[in-house]
């Protein structure tokens, strides 16, 4: 097992990219390599030793053995996890832009809020923000219709906007709150959303599941519902109560599943 | 309105220029020129005959930077273009802005120094119609050149947009009015239809005023999908407007001819932004299972859409470009002005041809008051007054020539019609000249 | 500068040499059979040598490329390349940018390539992307087939102005020839409809594509263009559509050629595999290719290319605006469109080719077997009618699978394709294989010949400078073994060398120099007074029903710079 402790020193208002620093890259890097590295900022590179305090202990085989520990604010340190596929990145503060973008697996784990973009086109892998996540968590890449295909987004504060745009697999729990248009294209994959949500999950989706157990503020037209179900089991989760069951989007002749908590949305009965 | 005597004082006529204000591009201008000066235009709207003549107010003429004081001085040109070229040179995370009031040619030389130095160029669009630009990514884009409108809509809605105000020879030129191959008598053979909360200008010459309530456009277009597909609705108003409005015009939208939707920043920037127009894009695809449908952004600036065009054949991506790691990288809200601007990432920011100063939100504006910012522009305006350099360029359309894309992307040449003034340099001058010096200080540092 | 290039083993099917060992020698610009001592030596022993290569028809400029990259940024994304000291950053894989395009196909030991579709109100606009496309000449073919004025003069039955039209647009557009695209369906299809086959009209205009076609084939010849009608037939894409291919083919088929032009054809058929389907749904459509090669091995006045599927992700663009919305009926993938005032419509859609897909399958059946089955490889051209089949960056795979029998029924068999490529088509009972000197042919000589380029495809004394040498030596290596199927690829996607005009643009597959791409276009002399009374005539219905002044409409000078000029003669 190799940890891998990078503190923060100096925080630059210009964003550090991260990319290349996953376990991938860097389980067989002693602290020598990481003092020689050089982080891209802006247009160009610079020490990394420049903004971080740097401690390497033990060895690894591969990406599984390493944990990599970001300490401090990362809120401009973008791309943490980009494309990982094994071992494990905690950051104790926040995470700036991107963080578990196109992750295959292993796990990521902020103790803080994270900006835009957290596991956009995840295919695999664990991601668990104990703060908020900002617009287009678990979405896709711009014009592309395919988004996250697998692996699991757990964030324990509020969503922003457009959660989860063109999901096509995985899974994603959010704890609070979620702003408009959650699971907006989706086509396969499962969406948890513990709080309240303003206005119309699901738009245009085509298929795929979205569990709202807080209250919800406007659903749109294109819904149908499909009755009230006690206990119901979905896509082999047990939900406890009363959930009223929605067919949609059916203006894209959508056949997805919209689940909504039958008491706090008792207007809807 | 006071009644003005037809201008008979002039030189010459310089005819069929083009219009260097809103995106119609309307290329049937006249201008009368006396002494260097355009005196009068014909054909165009107040809007554009107010740029083309009375642009000596407040024009930049001279370079100037800023002294120790604080206050702009005039400089040599030399002066000025070193300085800037200084700045560029250092700058870790440039960023060029603008751009969407000049020609393509000068684009060319701004995206070889942004691709030299490894900077960010973005244009106009990422504060207007750049959700049209995502939705349009996100789902499709069935659009048409505006001559199609003319010839053969019998249906035309504007929503989220009053062109009576800010595209104003629109209707007249090409969708409403005019007579076109299929439709002989103009206006009469036209149903004008205008979807908005306000009762704008537009709203009250059209035949049918649909009044949904502010961000009520998502559920809107929602609605008439689902009616579209045959679902009764379930609710009795929608976005404060009663069901059966909406049936009788999602009805009456199937069976037109060929039906138009112009669409502008009143439906890109509310609440659901892009999804507002993803959804219009969608119901316009929709209805073409029965007839003809299109639909078109009403651009602003007449080469926003041009910078757009431009880097997608150039660099395959829209608007929002970083160059930073040496290849092209296109992420919303990532690589786009605004929010560099409130992360207080950019070092020094390039603004030609746009006014940030007067349009940017307050956050952005205030890190732009932090860093070095160099204008390139023709008129005295917000931006100068954060501006450290500024330097004067020249009038596309008037005084120098440039290609430019209209709303629907028909390239028009802009010729000139007078000589810039002496001390003022083409745009294109400046950035290629910014570009050759920023090159010989980096190739001094190697 | 001077170059010898020696001891290559030459392919140049024009002048009849096959496989010699021979120096090639090179000469401002171009080729010749003497050059002196300063003259630099490259040695490309026992090393495959060509002309370089000429495209007769792709998609690489213009307004729906544009609108491709504009609304695709995930595949601008999927070819992202960073820039060098020499080139500057590529993006995109079916549509790539500008410099992309250049590089890519430069890099292929490409020279000539064809822009087949310049829609004349935006030609500005493909011109303007030429400019910023490098390393190779572009010849621009303006659509014509659903253009107002067309309609207009086929339904008066005014050749002599049709003519005139014709070459005074060409002038207005900068272009090298004429296209013509699914005839009155585009049209058509600004009403939402489409027409169905050659003798059904368009809508209010009462012409059909049949009588297009006809029209506009006879006042090619009357003004002598370097190359034949470029069309495009109806039905494109739809089960069944073979008939109204031949039947396209047919209706020009006593039209004299004229004497003055170099090619043998009168009618290019373009991306023939999309109009070569048998059955009458998808449900049993099977492949039409031996009734259309057998028309085409009987009638010596028609070529094609073949527009083959590659099996990638691509963007279909096409004129054929109709075709693009069933096809996004079919898909529901994101569909654009874009209609042009009376000209022409165009759509795009993202698609899919899969191996495990049986239309796919079918459709890649089908193209192999018009490469296999149309005998005179000087008839039939290599295309995927890029990005529409697949990228043109799959050449050398496509180049593969000709010359070898055994990779092709390696596919069918390890079951890498899909079971209709032989339960639907006779592909697994074709066993000819592409010699180096028909692949020559098809993407050299031939191309050339049929866009009627006297100086390109060939290594003649006085041809262009324009060769590609290709890291193999045909003499020791069996590229009809499938094994050495991706060798072939490889190979040929990266040029050891490729000269343009007779300077080294490509060495090793990396690009060394950059050169500007010329702009080729056909001025037709001879025919001023005709044009003169032509444009007083349509200038009424010009200025009122197009948005855009006939003065703002030409393609000025220096949007074509630099341009090759092709003077005729109409007057011969």
């Amino acid at each position: 097992m190799k940890t891998i402790t990078l503190t923060l020193k100096k925080f630059s208002s210009i964003a550090l990219e991260f990319e290349e620093l996953i376990p991938d890259t860097v389980y067989n890097w002693n602290k020598e390599d990481f003092e020689n590295y050089q982080v891209p900022v802006g247009n160009s590179r610079f020490p990394l030793t420049n903004y971080f305090d740097i401690e390497v202990e033990g060895d690894a085989e591969g990406p599984e053995d390493v944990k990599m520990i970001l300490e401090g604010d990362m809120g401009r340190v973008k791309y943490i996890g980009y494309r990982m596929t094994d071992g494990e990145i905690i950051v104790n503060g926040d995470a700036d832009l991107q963080a578990g973008a196109e992750m295959i697996g292993g796990s990521l784990k902020i103790n803080g809020n994270a900006e835009s973009y957290v596991g956009r086109e995840m295919r695999g892998g664990n991601i668990e923000v104990m703060g908020n996540v900002k617009e287009y968590c678990g979405t896709s890449y711009i014009g592309e219709w395919r988004g996250m295909s697998g692996g699991v987004i757990k964030v324990h504060g509020n969503a922003g906007k457009q959660l989860a745009d063109c999901m096509s697999g995985g899974e994603i729990y959010i704890g609070g709150n979620c702003d408009i248009l959650a699971g907006i294209h989706m086509t396969k994959g499962y969406i948890e959303i513990g709080g309240d949500v303003t206005r119309w999950p699901g738009g245009q989706m085509k298929n795929g599941t979205i569990v709202i157990k807080g209250k919800l503020s406007y659903l749109l037209e294109g819904f149908d519902p499909e009755g009230v179900f006690v206990d119901p089991e979905v896509d082999g989760k047990q939900l406890a109560g009363k959930y009223i069951k929605y067919k949609g989007d059916v203006g894209v002749n959508g056949k997805g599943s919209l689940w909504l908590d039958a008491e706090k949305n008792r207007n809807l009965l | 309105m006071v009644y003005e005597e037809p201008v008979t004082d002039y030189d010459h006529i310089v005819e069929n220029c083009t219009c260097a204000f809103c995106g119609s591009n309307c290329d049937d201008l006249d201008y009368l020129v006396k002494g260097n000066h355009v005196v009068a235009v014909r054909h165009a709207c107040r809007l554009g005959a107010s740029k083309i003549m009375e642009d000596e107010d407040q024009r930049l003429k001279v370079p100037m930077m800023r002294d120790e004081n604080g206050e702009l001085q005039e400089v040599d040109w030399d002066t000025a273009l070193d300085a800037a070229a200084e700045l560029i040179a250092n700058a870790v995370r440039p960023l060029f802005y603008g751009w969407s009031e000049t020609s393509i040619e000068c684009m060319k030389k701004g995206l070889e120094l942004t691709e030299y130095v490894g900077a960010v160029i973005d244009n106009q669009a990422t504060i207007c119609h750049g959700p049209t630009v995502q939705a349009v990514q996100n789902v499709g884009y069935p659009l048409m050149s505006l001559g199609e409108v003319k010839n053969r809509a019998d249906m035309v809605v504007y929503t989220g947009s009053n062109p009576m105000n800010a595209h104003p020879r629109h209707l007249a030129r090409y969708s409403v009015f005019p007579r076109g191959w299929f439709r002989q008598r103009g206006r009469f053979d036209r149903t004008l239809v205008t979807w908005d909360p306000k009762f704008s200008d537009t709203a009250k010459m059209s035949d049918i005023w649909v009044p949904f309530e502010e961000n009520g456009d998502y559920a809107f277009c929602n609605a008439i999908r689902a009616v579209l597909k045959g679902k009764e609705l379930k609710e009795d108003v929608i976005s404060g407007i009663p069901k059966q409005d909406i049936i009788d015009l999602t009805e009456a939208m199937k069976n037109v001819e060929f039906g138009a939707l112009f669409f502008g920043l009143g439906l890109t920037h509310t609440l659901s932004k892009q999804r507002n127009i993803d959804i219009a894009i969608g119901l316009v695809q929709d209805l073409n299972a029965y007839t003809k449908w299109v639909l078109l952004p009403m651009r602003g600036h007449f080469n926003v859409n041009g910078f757009n065009i431009f880097m997608a054949y150039q660099m395959g991506f829209p608007y929002g470009v970083d160059f930073c790691r040496g290849y092209p990288r296109y992420m919303i809200g990532e690589t786009t002005t605004v929010d560099l601007l409130n992360r207080e990432e950019p070092d020094v920011f390039m603004v030609i041809a746009a006014d940030p100063g007067a349009h940017f939100p307050g956050g952005a504006n205030m890190h732009l008051a932090n860093i070095p910012v160099i204008q390139i522009d023709i008129h005295w305006g917000p931006s100068t007054e954060l501006a450290d350099i500024v330097l004067p360029g020249t009038f596309i359309g008037v005084e120098t020539a440039g290609t430019s894309y209209r709303m629907d992307s028909v390239p028009i040449h802009m010729k000139s019609a007078i000589n810039p003034p002496e001390t003022c340099r083409e745009d294109e001058w400046i950035v290629n000249e910014l570009y050759e010096r920023v090159k010989k200080i980096k190739e001094e540092a190697k | 500068m001077e170059y010898i290039l020696k001891n290559g083993i030459v392919y140049d099917p024009t002048n009849n040499v096959n496989g010699d060992k021979k120096d090639v020698m090179i000469k401002d610009g171009k080729i010749v059979d003497n050059v002196s001592s300063d003259a630099k030596v490259l040695d490309v022993t026992d090393k495959l040598v060509m002309a370089a290569g000429v495209d007769v028809h792709s998609h690489i400029a213009g307004p729906k490329l544009c609108l491709g990259r504009l609304y695709r940024p995930e595949d601008s994304r999927a070819g992202v390349v960073a820039k060098t000291d020499i080139t500057r950053a590529e993006t995109g894989f079916s549509i790539p940018s500008c410099s992309a395009t250049g590089y890519r196909y430069s890099r292929m030991g490409y020279g000539t390539v064809t822009e087949a579709a310049v829609p004349p109100l935006e030609a500005k606009h493909t011109h303007e992307e030429i400019m910023a496309i490098p390393n190779i000449d572009v010849s621009p073919l303006a659509l014509f087939g659903n253009n107002w004025f067309v309609l207009q003069f086929v339904k008066e039955n005014d050749l002599e102005g049709l003519a005139a039209f014709v070459s005074s647009w060409l002038k207005i557009s900068r272009c090298y020839g004429m296209k013509v695209v699914n005839p009155c369906g585009s049209e058509a299809w600004g009403w939402g409809q489409n027409v169905h086959g050659i003798d059904d009209p368009a809508p209010y205009w009462g012409v059909t594509g049949g009588e297009v076609v006809r029209a506009l084939t006879k006042v090619n010849e009357m003004l002598g263009l370097p190359h034949s009608m470029h069309v495009h037939p109806n039905d494109l894409g739809h089960p069944g559509n073979y008939p109204t291919t031949i039947a396209t083919l047919d209706v020009v088929k006593d039209i004299e050629k004229n004497p003055n032009v170099l090619r043998d054809q009168t009618i290019h058929c373009t991306h023939l595999q999309f109009h070569s389907y048998g059955g009458t749904s998808w449900r049993d459509a099977k492949s039409g290719a031996e009734p259309v090669a057998d028309y085409i091995n009987k009638n010596k006045h028609v070529t094609c290319d073949v527009g083959q599927v590659t099996f990638d992700e691509t963007t279909t663009m096409t004129a054929d605006a109709p075709m693009e919305y069933d096809l996004y009926k079919l898909t529901g993938l994101k569909w654009a469109n874009k209609d042009i005032e009376l000209e022409t419509a165009s759509g795009l859609i993202p698609v899919i080719y899969s191996p495990k897909s049986p239309v796919s399958t079918l459709q890649w059946a089908i193209g192999l077997e018009l490469f296999l089955l149309i005998k005179d490889p000087w008839q039939v051209v290599l295309t995927t009618d890029s990005p529409n089949a697949g990228p043109f960056i799959r050449y050398p795979r496509i180049i593969s699978w000709l010359m070898s029998s055994d990779r092709r029924t390696e596919m069918i068999e390890n079951k890498e394709v899909h079971n209709w490529a032989s339960k639907r088509t006779s592909l697994p009972t074709l066993d000819r294989v592409y010699d180096w000197n028909d692949i020559a042919i098809t993407t050299r000589s031939a191309p050339a010949k049929i866009l009627g380029l006297e100086k390109r495809g060939h290594l003649g004394i006085g041809a262009n400078a324009d060769v590609a040498v290709y890291d193999i030596e045909p003499e020791n290596f069996d590229a009809t073994k499938a094994s050495n199927a991706a060798v072939v690829e490889d190979v040929l996607t990266r040029a050891a060398y490729t000269i343009k005009d007779g300077e080294v643009v490509v060495k090793d597959g990396k690009i060394v120099k950059i050169v500007p791409s010329r702009h080729m276009w056909t001025n037709v002399t001879g025919f001023e007074q005709q044009e003169k009374k032509v444009l007083e005539d349509i200038m009424p219905m010009f200025n009122r029903y197009y948005t855009v002044k006939f003065e703002n409409y030409k393609v000025f000078d220096h949007y074509i710079d630099p341009a090759i000029e092709f003077t005729i003669d109409a007057s011969k």
